[in-house]
């Protein structure tokens, strides 16, 4: 898949489970406040981006993570 | 041809925290480190049973240990005692009937995304058919 697409599926899939405006989901947004993710809620985004994209994400790399921009550069990296 | 567990009867007792009665799991059929598959035969004594049949409290609670197991399972591998987990939320569980006493429930579970000690898994449960799916988030205390 190339990056553009997983982008678009990616942000597709949180703006609807987080029911947020897909345009919200910016290279520079926070995750955590564009999503409004609390430490219930963080292992829903985790699920959904493995979901779409395949990549598993490791536990001690979420809390590093903190852009949409990181996100997508940290699936790229591991895919 | 019936498949032998990798745990069954007591020797779950070293999977789980959970001690009769309220153990809600006799077997381990399968485990790898993205899910498990488990057993439970319902039996007449079972304190989830009423009127003849495993109740939605049972079934949820069945779903829970087996996530129980299948994490002790691994902390086992490693020769650590089981963790005490704790359900922080049920998901889209949707219960299509309730399992008869002396049925055996067969439950599939994935793990679909962990994070801040927080995993979230899929379930579907089967006596047959599939009985009971859904979706829970467990806490397992490090």
């Amino acid at each position: 898949m190339e990056k553009q697409e997983l982008v678009e599926k990616i942000n597709s899939a949180l703006a609807e489970e987080f029911e947020i405006d897909v345009e919200d989901i910016t290279p520079d947004a926070d995750i955590k406040k564009t999503l409004e993710l609390d430490s219930l809620s963080l292992v829903d985004m985790v699920a959904i981006v493995e979901e779409v994209s395949g990549v598993k994400i490791k536990g001690s790399d979420v809390s590093q993570i903190k852009t949409f921009g990181a996100l997508y550069d940290y699936l790229e990296q591991h895919c | 041809m019936e498949e032998t567990p990798l745990f069954s009867g007591e020797q779950i007792y070293g999977l789980i925290p959970q001690r009769p009665p309220v153990v809600m799991v006799d077997s381990l059929y399968r485990y790898d480190g993205d899910g498990a598959v488990t057993g439970l035969t319902v039996l007449p004594d079972n304190i989830f049973v009423e009127d003849g049949r495993f109740t939605e409290s049972g079934l949820v609670e069945h779903v829970a240990q087996s996530a129980a197991a299948f994490a002790g399972y691994g902390t086992f591998k490693e020769g650590c005692p089981p963790k005490l987990g704790y359900i922080a939320e049920v998901k889209k569980f949707r219960i299509r009937r309730l399992p008869a006493v002396g049925e055996s429930l067969r439950t599939e579970l994935r793990i679909l995304g962990s994070a801040a000690g927080m995993s979230l898994l899929s379930a579907e449960v089967y006596a047959g058919d599939m009985v009971a799916s859904g979706q829970m988030k467990i806490f397992i205390k490090e």
